[in-house]
């Protein structure tokens, strides 16, 4: 499964990659998440729930930043662990692009589905993943057009 | 006596005794059985990777649910059972076992680490749930391609190269006679991996007895015997003190004639717990852990004459054991039976093959129905339609240049299999003549119809059948026994009960068994009940898989019908003071020859030989009036038979439209008609499946992507065609009662037939047809590729 796509923040790189590397404020734009706590650096420790289909479990696992290049990119590797639902693991290269004051996300993820979650929720994974990263990201630019609109 | 045919219910349209429960829903299955109070119920957890060692598991969530009773790893169950092997004697085999739950490594997904015992079934779930496993995922290898191509990962510490079996046979001279040839033709193909989706999934109920140490076990399978034989092993119980019965089966097709860990488990942990254990399986363990089939990638090449005829053939068959041989027909049974039957019907001199099977981290595969023939038979059936098309031949006209004559039978084929007995060249021409063969090849491109592609496709076939012991034993399986039994019970009131070893999963045996006893005893159809499938009940044999039960069981029921004949005229010719040579027997009456009014009833005689009457019987006779028979038939049977489809597709989807459907079919001896058309039309929807739809499939990770049947495509009414039947009857020689197999040829006949009208339908096109299932969107890919 790979998706891959961009999107146009209305906010400068420096403002967006603090955004999404900060846990309190990161918590706020994934869909589902339950606990985000940083453990060290670039690492942090999340528990989210998702639902694919007929399935609802709570993922925990860990996220880590590699390759980091502030402000203009990294690669992120995670893994969760969903019990019986099943587990799923990947990683995405992120790019950041700075514009005349917004920023462009350009990314490409890989992500890999076992167990449960593979054998009944395969034909609509992609699907689910896709809408996951599209509120991600709706999440984040909203944050950002409601800094805007309190400015 | 025996093999005489008597005038009688052999051959009629008898409708099915079983039918009037089960259409009332009166079926009694697995999940049916009135389980005791204090029963409990089984939960497996199932392994989320293909390939992964056990690093912890953490049962004390699960443990501290409301009515969880227990939760055991594979080291606690390792107390209870010893692994299980199905010990194939074979050169070229390397022995494996199988534990009953994984212990230090998991080798598939759905593989079990773990079992939670709790109150009801839905307790059981939500533990199942609660159990963490720890896992050390390892390089996983799931596709058969990537295996042959070397580099795997190693699966088990004691299979190099993952090679579990490998095998070569080639005939004298065979290089020199394959070299005498310029035309060679030569195809791989690839079928796809298939589940056989029984109606109902697995189950089974383990009753440990009250005051004895005895063990009562329910269980949906066909072969109860076997499973009590291996139990017994496993878990080192007395055979004696073990009762397995099977309730109704609600279809099998070979997935049930495995024995699986489930059923040890049960077992096992009802004699530790003393309480009765019950598990059903639903549908996605069902997909995930009943054994797969098919996944085979075969290789065939024909030296050939210019006039189309085969002088010599070679065949490489490369099978996907899954991660464990599975019991009791282990690894072997594909890749032997797709290199031993492919000649088939055909009169081939010259022959070589090579046969392998890799272990992978999937599923284990098994003998669903058909076992490797519609494999092989594709392969030989897709070479001669491409001999056809190499030599500017008519595809019919190969065949019936290579096709074994009358005149040559009986007829000893390259591997010294005897065919006593076939209807081969006649069997094409039939169909070919319903089938409107040259009709059909006249007009197929006659019509400019721009929006289709019409395709007419042939299959002439074997079917290995009833193979008795000596036909197990060529192929290494020493867990199968290969006779089959029948005890005929003549009660006080003159009714006969016949046990036969077999257990019917919905083939009829309660109909077809009585129709034999009747005929070949002379009672009355109404007054025999068949009882099967418990074994403190019924005499041990080796149950009903490989087409087996009439052949095996009903030769069995023949001879049982003879011995307890012999003592009716006795005691008939006691009572009519006649010579007891002088007795015959018809209608559940005894009388002298010639003489319908000397006359005494079965009840009488039965009265009589349970001292119930005045009489009682001479001196030195034995009382009661049972008898026992054994018969271990022929190496096999070899009914015959060929398929014909017509197909129309869709150029712009790319979608199969059957058209038209026939079958011609010879398994000797017709019991039953509507009963064998029953198993040709069952097998030919299955068949049209693994042809068109079905797949299961694994991504390169091991992971199991359709687990559902939403995702596993079936054949529905709205795909099948009317399938029309036809039969030649050329009874066996060698098998009692003339009898050959019919269980398998639908499938069989079907998948080559179906495949090879879609390739007739593209050949035009350039479009080459060699890979299952041929989905819409595999045929669109192939359409475009060549430039469609």
């Amino acid at each position: 499964m790979i998706i891959a796509g961009e999107r146009r923040v209305p906010a400068s790189r420096q403002a967006v990659w603090h955004a999404v590397t900060d846990p309190d404020v990161l918590r706020g734009f994934i869909p589902g998440c339950q606990e985000l706590t940083q453990t060290e650096p670039y690492q942090y420790d999340a528990v989210v729930q998702v639902k694919v289909g007929p399935l609802k479990a709570n993922f925990s696992g860990r996220v880590r930043l590699t390759q980091v290049d502030a402000p203009q990119g990294c690669r992120i590797e995670g893994e969760g662990q969903g019990g019986a639902a099943g587990f799923a693991s990947g990683a995405a290269d992120l790019e950041l692009d700075e514009g005349s004051g917004d920023t462009v996300i350009r990314y490409a993820a890989e992500a890999k589905i076992g167990g449960k979650l593979a054998q009944i929720g395969s034909r609509i994974v992609t699907g689910v993943a896709e809408k996951l990263t599209q509120t991600f990201l709706d999440n984040l630019v909203n944050h950002f057009e409601q800094d805007e609109r309190a400015a | 006596m025996i093999g005489s045919n008597h005038p009688g219910s052999i051959g009629k349209h008898i409708p099915r005794r079983e039918d009037k429960n089960l259409l009332q829903g009166r079926g009694r299955f697995i999940d049916d059985v009135p389980e005791p109070r204090n029963t409990l119920f089984l939960g497996f957890v199932m392994s989320p990777y293909a390939h992964a060692r056990i690093l912890e598991i953490n049962a004390s969530a699960a443990l501290e649910l409301d009515g969880v009773v227990d939760v055991l790893s594979g080291s606690d169950m390792a107390a209870l059972a010893s692994p299980i092997s199905a010990k194939i004697e074979i050169e070229g085999y390397r022995e494996n076992a199988r534990p009953v739950l994984a212990a230090d490594k998991v080798r598939f997904v759905g593989e079990h680490v773990a079992v939670v015992v709790a109150a009801d079934p839905y307790i059981a779930q939500d533990a199942v749930d609660l159990v963490e496993v720890k896992y050390d995922p390892l390089p996983v290898s799931a596709l058969l391609d990537e295996v042959v191509s070397g580099n795997a990962p190693l699966i088990h510490d004691d299979i190099p190269d993952n090679l579990i079996f490998e095998s070569r046979f080639a005939t004298d001279g065979f290089d020199e006679a394959f070299a005498s040839e310029q035309v060679v033709v030569r195809e791989t193909f690839r079928t796809g991996r298939v589940a056989g989706v029984p109606l109902e999934p697995r189950g089974c109920l383990a009753i440990p007895g009250q005051a004895a140490d005895t063990l009562e076990f329910y269980t949906s399978t066909q072969i109860p015997h076997l499973v009590r034989t291996a139990l017994a092993q496993v878990l080192s119980f007395p055979e004696s003190s073990i009762r397995v019965v099977t309730p109704d089966v609600g279809g099998g097709f070979g997935t049930k004639a495995q024995f699986y860990t489930e059923e040890i488990a049960a077992a096992a942990i009802a004699l530790k717990l003393q309480r009765p254990i019950k598990w059903i399986g639903d549908r996605r363990e069902d997909l995930l852990t009943s054994i797969h089939a098919r996944d085979h990638i075969f290789t065939v090449e024909a030296a050939v004459s210019k006039d189309g005829r085969i002088n010599a053939l070679r065949s490489d068959m490369i099978t996907n054991a899954g991660a464990y041989s599975s019991y009791p027909f282990g690894c072997t049974l594909e890749p032997t039976g797709g290199v031993r039957m492919i000649v088939g019907p055909y009169d081939i001199r010259n022959y070589s093959y090579r046969a392998r099977s890799y272990v992978t981290n999937t599923c284990p595969s098994g003998a669903y129905r058909g076992v490797a023939q519609p494999t092989c038979f594709l392969a030989i059936e897709g070479l001669m339609d491409r001999i056809a098309r190499t030599l500017d031949l008519d595809p019919a006209e190969v065949r019936l240049r290579n096709v074994i004559k009358p005149e040559q039978i009986p007829y000893t084929n390259v591997l010294g299999i005897k065919y006593d007995s076939g209807s081969h060249e006649a069997c094409l021409l039939r169909a070919m003549e319903r089938a409107g063969y040259q009709e059909f090849r006249r007009t197929q491109y006659a019509e400019k119809d721009t929006d289709s592609l019409l395709g007419i496709g042939i299959c002439c076939f074997t079917e290995v059948s009833g193979a008795g012991s000596v036909g197990w034993r060529v192929r290494g399986l020493t867990r199968v026994p290969g006779f089959d039994t029948a005890t005929v019970k003549v009660e006080p009131s003159g009714k006969v009960t016949l046990h036969t070893s077999q257990a019917t999963a919905g083939q009829g045996h309660l109909t077809t068994f009585a129709q034999i006893l009747s005929d070949y005893l002379g009672v009355a159809f109404d007054d025999v009940v068949v009882d099967e499938g418990d074994t403190s009940s019924s005499p041990y044999g080796t149950n009903t898989f490989a087409s087996r039960s009439a052949v095996a069981a009903g030769g069995a029921v023949i001879q049982a019908a003879e011995k307890i004949g012999d003592k009716i005229r006795s005691i008939a010719g006691f009572l009519l003071n006649a010579d007891p040579k002088d007795i015959e027997l018809a209608d559940s009456k005894a009388n002298v020859v010639g003489h319908t009014d000397r006359c005494v009833s079965f009840q009488d005689i039965a009265q009589t030989a349970y001292s119930m009457a005045g009489i009682a019987l001479p001196q030195g006779m034995e009382y009661g009036l049972h008898a026992t028979a054994f018969y271990d038939p022929p190496p096999a049977t070899w009914p015959n038979g060929v398929h014909i489809a017509t197909v129309r597709i869709d150029r712009r989807t790319a979608k199969v439209q059957m058209l038209n459907y026939f079958v011609v079919h010879d398994c000797g001896t017709v019991i039953n008609p509507m009963i064998v058309d029953g198993q040709v039309q069952g097998g030919t929807v299955q068949g049209l499946g693994e042809a068109l739809m079905e797949q299961i499939v694994y991504d390169q990770d091991g992971q199991l992507l359709n687990a559902n049947l939403l995702d596993y495509q079936l054949p529905t009414s709205m795909d099948v065609p009317d399938i029309s039947i036809d039969h030649i009857s050329t009874p066996s020689v060698d098998a009692l009662g003339g009898f050959k197999g019919v269980g398998e040829g639908g499938v069989i006949g079907a998948v080559p037939a179906i495949v090879n009208a879609v390739a007739d339908a593209l050949a035009p096109l350039g479009v080459n047809v060699n890979r299952l299932p041929l989905r819409p969107s595999d045929l669109m890919r192939a359409m475009r590729n060549a430039g469609v």
